[in-house]
């Protein structure tokens, strides 16, 4: 079964120098029929303009994942890291017994856009930790590129999190296609970050999501003229 | 478990009291606080600021990640922790301003049976800020949550004990 997220149903709020939209509920936008999907719990398309970001705050107890689409990003936080990245890049802070951090658009003159994924820990309290993975574009060119996963993966260097699922990043061109297996009792969310794409014969535009309940694989195929990018989430 | 607010205001011109009320603020999360740090921005002539060593570029800074605290955020807040210098001026204009936000949410009665509580940077023997700070929060009816003193050897671990501290005080108060 799939259950479409139009892009236009998501919460949105444009603060001038954030423009912003929430998949499911988050800060301002509440709907208690969209609080997650299984253990995947915020998935925010986020526009900072240059310049600014999100003052020092707090987290716990959650994995916090983010995935830069246009531009670059200043992270700082009380565990002493402090990094600047950009595309291609998964950045995954395990926020456990608590994180403060701050996250700023590093270009003066640029915006940055970037997805912000929560995902429930399997587990709280764990120490706080931070990783950030770059990798080469073309591993994610019609194929899916390992992001973070609860696993140990093989051949494949990802951010760890402390929860049984998978993130991954793909990008499709037109027509091209590819299938995913998903096991039996697992969920699959696809977020699709630009461009169309057909998923199990459903299209999907850019800023819509869709759950997979009870499907045995996802088949990906790029849609438009131009190029399709997107995340599939691997869920319990 | 209770819910608790810990807000944490500081001023700070180099980011010593500043990485201080961090800490503070890390131990209240660690203690399960929803928390709201907030910045002092002194208003100062700026021949003055270009004197110090590093105090232009930390105001340009912390005025990118911080805002002034507002009436809503002492409505919200379960916990007052102020992080100053020790050798901070209390008579000066942005204490001042915050201390007259304090008297009106207690005014308002905002700040009744809530904890309040300091962490000083460069403390010691010259703590001349400490005694203000407690004296300023003791008139506003707020319960004080000492600093325990001795209790860790390094400031920034003292910190985040006292912010864990805080919050456990301010959840036991509101349980009352």
């Amino acid at each position: 079964m799939i259950t479409i997220r139009r892009s236009e149903e998501r919460g949105h709020f444009d603060h001038g120098w954030l423009n912003t939209y929430h998949t499911f509920s988050f800060a301002g936008y509440s709907d208690p029929a969209h609080m997650g999907f299984r253990a995947l719990r915020v998935l925010n398309d986020d526009r900072v303009a240059a310049g600014r970001g999100f003052g020092a705050h707090a987290h716990r107890d959650m994995e916090i994942l983010t995935y830069v689409l246009d531009g670059s990003l200043t992270h700082k936080d009380s565990m002493g890291e402090q990094h600047t990245f950009g595309v291609n890049t998964i950045q995954v802070m395990s926020a456990g017994t608590g994180v403060i951090h701050s996250e700023f658009n590093a270009s003066a003159s640029e915006p940055v856009r970037f997805l912000q994924i929560w995902i429930v820990p399997g587990v709280n309290d764990v120490e706080p930790s931070y990783q950030q993975i770059p990798f080469d574009a073309r591993e994610k060119c019609g194929k899916l590129r390992l992001l973070a996963s609860g696993k140990a993966a093989d051949g494949v260097r990802a951010a760890a999190i402390h929860q049984d699922a998978a993130v991954y990043a793909g990008m499709l061109r037109p027509a091209e296609t590819l299938t995913q297996a998903i096991a039996p009792g697992r969920y699959g969310w696809v977020q699709v970050a630009r461009g169309s794409v057909a998923v199990n014969g459903e299209v999907l535009a850019e800023g819509d999501g869709a759950a997979l309940s009870e499907e045995r694989e996802v088949s990906l195929s790029g849609q438009g003229a131009g190029d399709a990018e997107f995340l599939f989430f691997d869920l319990s | 478990m209770q819910d608790v607010n810990v807000l944490v205001t500081f001023w700070s011109r180099t980011g010593r009291t500043e990485k201080l009320a961090l800490a503070a603020a890390l131990g209240a999360v660690q203690a399960r606080a929803n928390i709201r740090l907030r910045w002092l921005r002194e208003d100062v002539d700026e021949r003055l600021v270009g004197e110090v060593p590093g105090w232009s570029e930390n105001r340009e800074r912390m005025s990118g990640e911080y805002v002034a605290p507002r009436e809503a955020d002492l409505a919200w807040a379960d916990a007052v922790i102020v992080g100053a210098p020790a050798r901070a001026e209390l008579a000066g204009p942005e204490f001042q301003a915050y201390f007259e936000l304090l008297r009106g949410a207690h005014g308002k009665g905002q700040l009744h049976s809530r904890a309040g509580a300091a962490v000083i940077s460069g403390a010691g023997a010259n703590d001349c800020a400490l005694p203000g700070v407690y004296e300023a929060l003791a008139r506003l009816d707020l319960i004080l949550v000492p600093a325990h003193y001795g209790s860790e050897a390094d400031a920034l671990q003292a910190a985040r004990a006292h912010g864990r501290r805080v919050t456990e005080v301010a959840r036991a108060l509101k349980a009352l």
